[in-house]
């Protein structure tokens, strides 16, 4: 059994996730990447993305969906994301929805940008078609393969 | 004590703030609950917060590589362009809350050079500088309850951006801090530029952290956060103290109420008792007179 270490997530609505885990892998602005125990501090910019937490003595991995936010390692880890779902919290067809504003909106700027407020929903659109994007993913069992 | 209409006029005046009693008294109550409702926001916002400001404040501690812009680096130096936010409640009728807010960001603008430009958050606080001819940057008057997180971001956001461009140098936040229900103080809390206190506990330095993707962008994101949960709590924490405030100045106003009540019924008998004693006089000298 590796060796455990205390992780808290927060968001600002509450106190997502807290307990004692093996490994932790977030998907960091440069790529997913896992932390275990005795990881040099570090303080890193989140994305979008997985979140998968393996608990202390357990086989099986917790998935969430996570939003962009940051990681503070200093021993104990502590992540802080704008909203995090659990696998099985996720409304897939609210999802499905987002997905197909997002794309609505998308495709309608296929030409050039007129101005910068347009470009400002543009952006957004992105960011919620990623979001909606991920949410599925993870509802649907997440890019990995359980261990 | 005088006739008749003496004894009108006390009567009109006792179910006036009889009137006036149901009114406080109903007004406490609902504080009451809202205030018992804040209090859980405030309790949940503090216990999930106090991990990330203190991550963050730990952060600061131990870098030395964090943008200038950030960091007060001459103690001295007055600001050019201070800005405050300054939050109140959208409604009166609870006690000196807002005063005692309006008072302290006055005090404290006066301290300060150059012209001050304010964020109100709160209508009250907004009237009360727009009369007054201040600057208002920006303004936010939704029921300080109904405020999440999200709409935090959207306060936050042009005052950062406006210290970021240089046209404010100085961010002070005023806001009524909740001690307990019969406690609050008003408290200015500097946001920007960070003050940095090296904490001799921790060697500076000592430890190696890793940053990505960079330290400038890290602090980026990093000090905005900041501001933002500083702003969201006091926002959670005034509303919270409002309605504490409006639950002691409703009691006082309906124990007020009462105590006048009862001395007006004091009165009124006395009066109508006066009457009483005129008239009997009256019959019996009139009896008299007739032997």
């Amino acid at each position: 059994m590796a060796k455990s270490f205390k992780l808290d997530i927060v968001t600002p609505e509450r106190l997502f996730y807290e307990g004692d885990v093996e490994l932790v892998i977030l998907r960091t602005t440069g790529g997913d990447e896992g932390f275990m125990a005795n990881h040099s501090w570090a303080c890193k910019l989140l994305d979008v993305g997985e979140i998968w937490i393996q608990e202390a003595g357990q086989k099986d991995f917790k998935i969430a969906a996570g939003s962009p936010g940051f990681v503070d390692v200093k021993g104990e880890v502590m992540v802080f994301v704008d909203a995090a779902e659990w696998q099985g919290d996720i409304d897939l067809s609210r999802a499905q929805n987002e997905k197909e504003r997002a794309e609505a909106i998308l495709n309608s700027r296929k030409g050039p940008v007129p101005s910068d407020d347009d470009d400002e929903e543009y952006k957004q659109a992105q960011v919620s078609l990623n979001k909606a994007l991920n949410r599925m993913k993870v509802a649907k069992g997440g890019r990995r393969a359980k261990a | 004590m005088a006739g008749a209409g003496n004894i009108q006029d006390i009567k009109k005046r006792v179910r006036s703030i009889t009137g006036i009693e149901h009114i406080t008294n109903a007004m406490k109550l609902v504080s009451v609950a809202k205030l018992r409702r804040a209090r859980g926001a405030l309790d949940a916002t503090r216990e999930n917060f106090h991990f990330v400001t203190e991550s963050i404040q730990d952060i600061f501690q131990s870098a030395d590589e964090i943008p200038t812009k950030y960091l007060l680096t001459d103690k001295d130096a007055k600001p050019v362009a201070p800005c405050y936010v300054v939050i109140t409640s959208n409604r009166g009728l609870a006690g000196s809350f807002n005063t005692n807010v309006l008072k302290k960001a006055e005090a404290e603008m006066r301290t300060a050079e150059g012209k001050p430009a304010i964020v109100a958050v709160g209508g009250k606080g907004r009237d009360y500088f727009r009369r007054r001819g201040y600057e208002i940057l920006d303004e936010h008057v939704r029921p300080p309850e109904s405020i999440s997180f999200l709409e935090t971001h959207d306060i936050t956001r042009p005052i950062i951006d406006l210290y970021d461009e240089g046209k404010v140098d100085e961010i002070t936040l005023v806001y009524t801090s909740f001690r307990s229900p019969i406690e609050q103080r008003v408290v200015a809390a500097r946001l920007l530029p960070i003050e940095i206190e090296p904490d001799p506990e921790v060697p500076a330095a000592g430890k190696y952290v890793e940053y990505e993707p960079s330290v400038a962008e890290v602090f980026n994101y990093l000090v905005p956060k900041y501001a933002e949960i500083m702003i969201y709590q006091a926002i959670v924490e005034s509303a919270t103290c409002e309605h504490a405030a409006r639950h002691m100045a409703m009691d006082n106003a309906t124990t007020n109420a009462r105590q006048m009540i009862s001395d007006l019924n004091l009165y009124y008998n006395r009066a109508r008792q006066d009457a009483i004693t005129r008239q009997i006089i009256e019959v019996v000298s009139g009896a008299e007179a007739l032997e």
